[in-house]
């Protein structure tokens, strides 16, 4: 059993904020950030409504990390998720003039994220019928020269078939931001716009309905349980 | 502990806030059956999360960068188009509507033209059918009509707008007050009249040409 925390995520911030506190910020892609760098991406972001494509791709390169990942849980497989991504970016750059500099953008962007799923998964429900099977859809060229990477797919889309297919997609998604990205039931309220007894509602229908079809993979479970 | 508190507090509790001096985590040290349960939910929820933080995009951000941007213009441009379309086509419609008769009808629908009045003109001299011959070109608009008497009786009864009520009041008056109409002189009279001119006796049993009698055709009814 593993000692150390699992949440990668919340260690990532963590490691980030210490790595501010020691003034060496790395520049590379950062999922959560505090509120010194608000300054840095709502500078960004106005030089991107101005109409500068070289900060618009500087945006692009430092939040398509934590975008996709966001998207993973709103998606099918990873495949999706990219297309969830992308979808984002194309709205961000439409409305990134109406981003107001006084939250983060990243919470800007998660709620476009949310947004951009939601629309995405209705358009697909209404286009179900004539959609490829998702066995008959091709596998993107990328697979064919990364293996390693087509692996790692495969997990990504085992663990969400596994964890969250029959979820719905609010449960999903707190269950996600809490557990495995480690954010507090308030931060995913002030993040999703609910309030912090909903967020708690819906961790635990979560957690209930998960731990319950893990437990009950294991044998010891059935003489417990009884 | 027990095993059913246990197994409860697995189940919706935070895997990360059982700490080893939790009482879930003592009760899972000590007991066989929960230690196993607990170390397999931990697992798996720490393989998803390594698995899913780890996962990272395939896209080029660039190349990402660039579709964003074009797709977004693409999006901008065809908002307009669709915007400008259907405002054509508003305008088409709202035009169509109101130049055509069949658009005029659509926009009044049935509701019921409170402007209409009825009136019945009592005719002397001419025929209920003459005098809906005369009026017919001038009741027309919507919901106006004249009716015939079906008796016998020498009148005719209009329906329509003020205006077409005065035209056809004017009509009528106008051909019954005529003195050069038929109903004015004797049958005899213009016999008479017209063989003088032709220097032939004239005739005892002859007929004169009459106007149409109110009784020689049944009265029709236009809709």
């Amino acid at each position: 059993m593993p000692t150390q925390p699992y949440i990668s995520l919340s260690m990532r911030r963590r490691g980030f904020r210490r790595r501010q506190r020691n003034g060496a910020e790395d520049g590379a892609a950062v999922v959560y950030r505090d509120r010194s760098s608000w300054a840095l991406d709502a500078q960004l972001a106005s030089r991107a409504s101005s109409g500068d494509d070289a900060a618009f791709t500087t945006l692009v390169t430092r939040f398509q990390p934590a975008v996709f990942r966001w998207a993973l849980i709103f998606a099918r497989d990873p495949d999706e998720a990219e297309d969830i991504a992308q979808e984002v970016f194309v709205r961000t750059h439409r409305q990134i003039g109406n981003y107001r500099s006084d939250g983060p953008l990243e919470a800007w962007l998660y709620k476009i994220t949310r947004r951009a799923a939601t629309q995405m998964r209705r358009t697909r429900k209404r286009r179900g019928r004539l959609a490829l099977t998702p066995a008959a859809r091709p596998l993107r060229d990328v697979y064919t020269t990364d293996p390693g990477g087509r692996v790692d797919r495969e997990r990504a889309a085992t663990v969400i078939r596994e964890l969250f297919a029959e979820l719905p997609q609010r449960q999903r998604e707190i269950f996600d931001l809490v557990d495995l990205q480690g954010l507090s039931p308030g931060e995913v309220a002030e993040r999703t716009g609910m309030k912090p007894v909903s967020v708690r509602a819906n961790l635990f229908k979560a957690r209930k309905s998960i731990r319950d079809g893990l437990l009950a993979t294991h044998p010891a479970y059935g003489e417990l349980s009884r | 502990m027990t095993c059913q508190e246990c197994l409860s507090e697995l189940a919706t509790g935070s895997l990360r806030d059982l700490t080893p001096d939790s009482d879930v985590m003592r009760h899972c040290s000590s007991c066989t059956d929960c230690g196993p349960l607990a170390t397999m939910l931990r697992e798996r929820e720490y393989n998803a999360a390594t698995i899913l933080n780890s996962l990272p995009p395939m896209s080029n951000p660039i190349a990402v960068a660039e579709t964003a941007a074009l797709v977004a213009k693409r999006r901008r441009v065809g908002k307009v188009v669709v915007f400008l379309t259907g405002a054509a086509l508003v305008a088409t419609i709202w035009i169509s509507l109101f130049v055509t008769r069949i658009g005029r009808d659509m926009i009044t629908g049935d509701r019921p033209n409170r402007a209409l009045i009825t009136e019945t003109f009592t005719l002397s001299c001419l025929s209920p059918q003459q005098a809906g011959d005369i009026i017919n070109p001038y009741v027309r608009s919507r919901g106006s009509t004249y009716y015939l008497s079906t008796s016998g009786l020498s009148a005719i009864t209009v329906r329509g707008t003020p205006d077409e009520l005065t035209k056809s009041r004017r009509l009528i008056r106008q051909f019954e007050s005529d003195p050069q109409a038929a109903c004015r002189h004797s049958p005899f009279e213009k016999v008479d009249e017209i063989q003088k001119r032709s220097g032939a006796p004239p005739e005892p049993n002859a007929s004169p040409a009459l106007a149409p009698s109110p009784d020689a055709a049944p009265p029709a009814k236009k809709q």
